[in-house]
């Protein structure tokens, strides 16, 4: 990066927010379709009835709680990225950290979305909320939905924070070089910002504190939301291994989901000088090694179900891997596959078997295999949500009141909605603020000299 | 909408009257049916009646939903009828009620209900004024003249009706017709031919120690049901005190729940029943010495020809007969559509030959008790009226709730006679298929909104009164006829049929203005019935005894009876329609029951839409995959199939079965013939729109529903189920801590359900839908999953083939010591009372989900949408319990607005809650007493005594209960309800 200088950086980074072309509005339109889709399905099920969903007894969860953990789980890698590679000192974040600190506060809000989708009577969910009212009415501590909420709130407000508190020296490049109101608003943003070498010291301290702060919140908000199903009675739910596993596939599927920004981005905004090689290397070797982890648990957990003896788990886990384990006679006879057995093939192959050629040196530097492989991670990982949140409902202790689950319309089409959500939020962002950290790509520069000008 | 709130402003005087009726002050007002009366809200104090709103009234009266004519307590609140529950004075149903009883209030409140006089006007009615209607109807009917060509078509009941109807038709000259799809002619012409009795029997199955059911649905609509349920568990169910309990033989072609109840199934191709009883006839006559006289005519018989003929192993027929000997009160009966053949008095006959020679008659079969549930005219009489229709021998034709049109075969063309009528009137309360026919409609009021008898039973007089004001302006049928009669200067009747009635009570109750009212408190007047044995007279028992000739080829038609909507008449009751079929669990809609065996041979597969066609009819509906049925048979239920009847939950449902029937008869009875035809059943290339309500057919060893041999409970061994470790070392599986001692003061509500009662009659289903203001979901969301059934009748099958053996039982909320659904709820919309009740605030839920993803027996429901109740059945909402609003959950709470009431009750009385003084909707209609309800904190109720729950898990006392155990008891969630293991005679094997 040698060839590079302050002023280079200052262009680069700031032209992505400048001059889009034709084909950035061609996305965003396209994200944003997706979005009114989701609106619409949404206001049709918030007039007619949650009957609209095809969830239903005993499956009371379905694609939205699949949703709330998948987005959740890409909410993972940003605070990663940003907190606890900062404090390891791993120089490879600093290209991509700001984006996915974005997708982090995206993807949270799109996760903090379903919530209040999935609830019957959407009007009343500030019932979540401990607040004070006359009736004396508080809200149940022993619930893992409430842990929920205060588990999800706390790591959007700490990740907006975070966010916020990085882009202030960038806050303060973008208002140096705009004009107008744009130069208003930034001034504002930066908040006094003057490069001064005060600022910087605490600047560098704060950012260090909240760094420590989110770090905690990497592996906890994810256990919490585990504890959704660990904490309960449900065959397949009811296990001790969820709270490492959920954090291992949400870092897994964050920095997926992460491949999946940057490589496109990189090449939309000539950023090849900025997000080199080195840096998708080093994200592919933590998805391989996050991989190994996700691909242990799914062991896991069928060991520990044949292991155990118990006859619900032994039952749920055969029926999830390779369909139907009752005896259904006289009704049908032999063996029959069932939706989920497909889910969760599905989801070991993305998840197991498709990082495999990441060992390579080779793939990890093609960029079109990585971006496969981070899409296929996505797939597998959402998969992998369905799969323990609907095939236990399907399958558990009473066998007269075993049922199936099949998605309508209307909930496919909020789940489109959320990918859309998530997408317009962030091409709105690239647009908006400069998606990559300007002062701490500075970082790995040379300081400029006044002997010595580059140009 | 429906009543006549609009206009007139507000009569009270005349509701009031309505009102006082019945009940306390029934002689103070003379309330009249007739006239209408505005439902009112209840607005300022009465005059003359003890009324106190909120407090509910009750009157007695008579269910009128099928001849057998149970007793009935009609709560009423702010004067409407919200509740049907049974006399506990009646002798008849003794507090209980069948599923139908408990839906009744559903035909008060029919949305097919007619509102008002109706003429026909092309192909559709106009509403006019009841005057002119009931004067175009008098015009008519003059016009038709007086004679023979004038007919009254109506339905069996009891009691002072029919000799009323008899005088009116007597009056204009002309002829009645009753009609009754399940008649008991052939069991009638039986007794004729056997015993020279021309009546019916009375069973004594309280009294018998051994069933041997020739196919008959004791357990559903044959005779009065709710007796029979009772008596069959006095008789079946473990006696625990002498260490006994009967033991039932289902002898024939196809299991329903009453077969599913019994200890062996007895496979026999279907017309085979005579030749079987007569097999066993003979060989238990050789061993008790008795029916010398038939001894001759038995030697014919033998087990080894029965045996050819029905298919049935002669070791198992051996045995059976063998049991019939040595038992001290056998009891053979036969009945029902499978024995409805063109031989069905020659079944009957060797039948009553068997009973004769067991000894039954006199001890279990009594003649001369007075059985008056079949007051009808055969099939044949049916028959001769559609030939004099379609000759044009017949003018008018008055319906009177019968329903020719889709009660009659198609093949018996009663659609091309009733064309050929010129006047048609009907006095039917609700439309139906003939009623649509009518020229002139004059709807009557329902049952039970007017004056009426029954006398089900020698000795048993039940009297109907009205319970509360009239939902629409229209006029008991009796006084329609009254008043036509009237206008045609005919006859010489009272002012109205209340008169008439009185005036028949006269003779009945006695004369004084006292004895009415007591009877009217009371229901009625009842005293005890006795009966007497009959002596055989060898020389009825002649005749072909071979099965019936059959039109078609293919398998055999059998018309399964149907325990929920009856013939079909009932199929208007949603209620009926959205409870499962406790043995198939199918909803909504007809089904083919087929053997696997037979099934696989012909290429199907469960589910698959199939074309089933007779020489006389095709229809299409499921497979069905069914051990319980014979493999050259087919069974389809009837009862469905309507259209055109204008009830929404009766067209389009399932077919009708008789679309596939002859309209052919027994000769020496005149009963129609059920089983009739064979037919051809073909596959079709898609699967059928039938819902099916079990999740599996199977419980996979888990203990759900468990089972004992008598052996084991005489030991006192009782059978271990479910994963051996966790019950050894529960602690190790799922913890728990549980609540302190003393926790639940002084309640602490729990109820005991014993398996070894409960036959799966799902009335307590139907009484939980009729307390609780549960929505009727149909079909398209029960294929989803939604039904919103708090208690259902759960169904699981062990074994496979011929031995295959079904369980059942009721399970409701188990009200868990330690719930899966309270701690997950974030915000205490579920939460755990200091009574143990895992109650449910609607007002605080949103809707998550949660705590129904998290309870083991799946026992939550959750409102999808905004379910509404179909005019004018919102009336009959019960005041106590919220109606749900869409995306709250609900739930069993054991009926907390009864234990409230009661609780408050108590507490002025500066007491505690006694036991018995609270029963749930489902423990008061139980016909068996399967479940007892109570307060476990108290040790000395009933239910404390022989319930596994204890303040501490008291493992001491549970060590020492025998049948006792607890649904998925290794979770450590502490239920309240604790299961009583049926007993077997036989060990049930699993899987």
């Amino acid at each position: 990066m040698s060839a590079i200088t302050y002023a280079d950086v200052n262009k680069d980074i700031l032209q992505t927010m400048v001059r889009p072309k034709p084909a950035y509005f061609l996305v965003l339109s396209g994200a944003a379709l997706m979005l009114l889709i989701g609106v619409l399905s949404l206001a049709i099920q918030i007039d007619t009835g949650m009957g609209l969903v095809g969830v239903t007894h005993p499956i009371g969860w379905g694609f939205y709680i699949t949703n709330f953990v998948f987005w959740i789980g890409i909410g993972h890698a940003g605070t990663l990225i940003s907190a606890v590679l900062f404090l390891t000192r791993a120089p490879w974040r600093n290209p991509i950290y700001r984006a996915s600190e974005a997708m982090t506060v995206f993807a949270v809000m799109t996760a903090g979305l379903f919530p209040l989708i999935h609830v019957g009577r959407n009007w009343y969910a500030y019932f979540l909320l401990p607040y004070p009212n006359q009736r004396m009415l508080w809200t149940n501590f022993k619930s893992p939905l409430e842990w929920d909420v205060f588990a999800v709130t706390t790591y959007l407000s700490i990740s907006v924070t975070f966010f916020i508190i990085g882009l202030i020296p960038d806050f303060a490049a973008m208002r140096d070089s705009s004009v107008g109101i744009r130069r208003q608003i930034f001034t504002l943003m930066a908040a006094g910002w003057t490069n001064s070498y005060q600022h910087w010291l605490h600047y560098m301290r704060g950012y260090l504190i909240l760094a420590a702060l989110s770090t905690p919140l990497v592996f906890s908000v994810h256990s919490i939301v585990s504890f959704d199903f660990a904490m309960s009675f449900m065959p397949g739910w009811h296990t001790t291994i969820f709270p490492p596993y959920f954090v291992a596939g949400a870092i897994f599927s964050g920095m997926a989901m992460v491949l999946t920004i940057i490589i496109p981005l990189r090449s939309i905004f000539g950023l090849e000088k900025y997000v080199t090689h080195h840096v998708l290397q080093s994200s592919a070797r933590l998805i391989l090694f996050t991989s190994f982890i996700v691909g242990y648990a799914y062991t896991t957990e069928v060991f520990i179900a044949w292991y155990s003896g118990v006859s619900f788990e032994r039952s749920l886990f055969y029926f999830r891997l390779f369909g139907e384990f009752a005896d259904r006679t006289p009704y049908s006879e032999g063996h029959q596959l069932g939706a989920p057995t497909l889910a969760f093939w599905v989801m070991y192959f993305c998840n197991v078997i498709s990082p495999l050629p990441l060992w390579r040196f080779k793939i990890r530097n093609n960029l079109m295999a990585l971006f496969i492989i981070s899409i296929l991670i996505n797939i597998g990982m959402w998969f992998e949500r369905y799969n323990i949140i609907v095939s236990s409902l399907q399958r558990d202790f009473d066998p007269f009141t075993w049922g199936t689950y099949w998605p309508t319309v209307i909930e496919t089409g909020v789940t489109v909605g959320s990918f859309g959500f998530f997408f317009t939020m962030f091409f709105l962002f690239v647009r908006a603020m400069p998606s990559m950290a300007i002062a701490e790509l500075k970082e790995g520069l040379p300081a400029p000299r006044k002997n010595k000008q580059a140009h | 909408m429906n009543n006549g709130t609009e206009n007139n402003g507000i009569r009270r005087r005349d509701f009031f009257k309505a009102l006082a009726a019945g009940g306390a002050t029934a002689a103070v007002a003379a309330g009249c049916a007739d006239r209408t009366e505005n439902l009112i809200p209840y607005v300022m104090p009465p005059d003359n009646i003890e009324f106190v709103p909120g407090v509910p009234l009750e009157y007695a009266t008579t269910c009128a939903e099928c001849p057998a004519a149970c007793g009935m307590v009609v709560k009423t609140r702010e004067g409407r009828a919200i509740k049907a529950e049974g006399n506990p004075d009646h002798p008849l149903s003794q507090g209980a009620l069948c599923i139908r009883g408990q839906s009744s209030l559903q035909s008060l409140y029919n949305p097919a209900r007619i509102s008002a006089a109706m003429v026909r006007e092309g192909q559709d009615f106009k509403a006019v004024d009841w005057e002119t209607a009931e004067k175009t109807a008098a015009e008519r009917l003059r016009k038709a003249g007086k004679g023979r060509q004038v007919v009254l078509w109506t339905t069996n009941r009891s009691g002072t009706r029919n000799k009323f109807l008899d005088q009116w038709v007597g009056a204009l000259g002309g002829t009645k017709i009753t009609l009754e799809p399940l008649g008991q002619h052939n069991l009638r012409a039986a007794n004729q031919a056997v015993f020279g009795r021309n009546e019916l029997p009375l069973y004594r199955l309280d009294q018998s120690d051994l069933l041997v059911n020739f196919g008959a649905d004791l357990l559903e609509t044959f005779g009065n049901t709710v007796r029979n349920n009772r008596d069959f568990a006095a008789m079946h169910a473990i006696d625990e005190k002498r260490m006994t309990k009967g033991k039932m033989f289902h002898v024939a072609p196809h299991v329903s729940m009453t077969g599913a109840n019994a200890d062996e199934w007895v496979n026999i191709a279907p017309g085979s029943e005579a030749v079987v009883a007569l097999a066993l006839a003979a060989r238990v006559s050789a061993k008790t010495g008795r029916g010398g006289e038939v001894r001759g005519f038995l030697a014919g018989y033998t087990l080894e020809k029965a045996s050819q003929a029905s298919g049935a192993s002669v070791e198992a027929l051996t045995a059976l007969a063998d049991e019939i000997a040595r038992a001290k009160a056998p009891l053979a009966v036969a009945g029902g559509n499978l024995t409805a053949t063109a031989q069905g008095t020659q079944t009957h006959i060797a039948v009553n030959v068997l009973n004769a020679v067991s000894g039954a008659v006199g001890k279990t079969y009594l003649l001369g008790a007075g059985q008056e549930i079949d007051n009808s005219d055969s099939f044949k009489a049916q028959m001769d009226l559609v030939a004099r229709m379609k000759a044009g021998q017949v003018k008018a034709l008055i319906v009177d709730g019968a329903n020719p049109l889709y009660h009659l075969p198609k093949s018996a063309g009663v659609a091309e006679a009733l064309a050929k009528v010129e006047t048609i009137i009907s006095v039917s309360s609700s439309w139906d298929e003939t009623t649509r026919q009518a020229h002139v409609v004059l709807p009557s009021l329902s049952a039970y909104e007017s004056w009426g008898d029954a006398n089900p039973q020698k000795g048993v007089w039940s009297l109907m009164q009205p319970v509360m004001a009239p939902v629409y302006k229209v006029k008991a049928s009796e006084n329609t006829l009254i008043s036509l009669a009237k206008r045609l200067g005919a006859g010489a009747f009272p002012a109205d049929y209340k008169t008439y009635l009185q005036n028949a009570w006269k003779g009945i109750a006695g004369g004084s203005a006292e004895a009415w009212k007591n009877a009217l408190q009371k229901g009625g007047v009842f005293s005890q019935t006795g009966g007497s044995g009959a002596s055989l007279r060898a020389a009825g028992v002649r005749g072909n005894f071979a099965a019936p000739a059959l039109t078609g080829d293919g398998l055999v038609l059998l018309p399964a009876n149907n325990m929920r909507v009856r013939d079909g008449s009932k199929a208007q009751n949603p209620w009926l329609q959205e409870i499962p079929d406790p043995v198939s669990q199918v909803v909504w809609t007809a089904w083919a029951d087929i053997n696997p065996e037979t099934g696989k041979k012909l290429g199907l597969r469960h589910g698959q839409k199939i074309r089933i066609t007779s020489p006389h009819g095709m229809v299409v509906t499921a497979a069905f995959f069914h051990y319980g049925i014979h493999e050259d048979a087919i069974a389809i239920p009837m009862g469905y199939g309507h259209h055109g009847s204008g009830s929404k939950s009766a067209d389009d449902h399932g077919v009708n079965v008789l679309d596939l029937l002859p309209a052919s008869f027994d000769a020496s009875s005149g009963e129609f013939a059920y089983v009739a035809t064979r037919v051809k059943v073909e596959g079709m290339d898609e699967d059928a729109y039938f819902v099916q309500l079990d999740g599996n057919p199977r419980q996979e060893g888990r203990g759900l529903i468990q089972t004992m041999t008598l052996e084991q409970v005489k030991k006192k061994e009782p059978p271990h189920h479910g994963h051996h470790a966790m019950r050894e070392r529960p602690d190790d599986f799922y913890r728990y801590r549980p609540r302190p001692a003393g926790y639940y003061q002084p309640y602490r509500w729990g109820m005991v359900v014993d398996v070894d009662r409960c036959t799966g009659c799902s009335a307590c289903v139907a009484a939980c839908y009729a307390e609780n203001n549960i929505p009727v979901v149909g079909r398209e969301r029960m294929w989803l999953g939604r039904e919103m059934s708090w208690i259902r009748i759960e169904r699981f099958l062990e074994g496979r083939g011929d031995s295959y053996k079904t369980l059942m039982q009721p399970a409701m909320c188990q009200q868990c010591g330690n719930a899966g659904c309270e701690p997950v709820c974030p915000i205490y919309a579920t939460y755990h009372t200091p009574e143990g009740l895992n109650a449910q605030v609607y007002n605080r839920c949103v809707g998550t989900r949660y705590c129904s993803n998290n309870c083991v027996y799946k026992q939550r429901r959750y409102n999808w949408f905004q379910f509404e109740f179909e005019a004018p059945l919102h009336l009959q909402l019960n005041p106590d319990v919220s109606v749900r609003s869409r995306g709250v959950m609900e739930k069993c709470t054991f009926c907390s607005q009864r234990i409230m009431r009661a609780r408050h009750a108590a507490n002025e009385k500066g007491r505690d809650v006694m036991d018995g003084e609270i029963t749930p909707a489902c423990v008061q209609t139980c016909p068996t007493n399967a479940l007892v309800f109570g307060n476990l904190a108290d040790p000395t109720s009933r239910v404390a005594k022989i319930s596994l729950w204890s303040d501490k898990e008291d493992e001491e006392k549970q060590k020492k209960m025998v049948r006792q155990y607890r649904m998925l008891e290794e979770l450590k969630v502490l239920p309240a309800v604790t299961y009583l293991r049926k007993v077997t005679h036989k060990e049930i094997e699993e899987g």
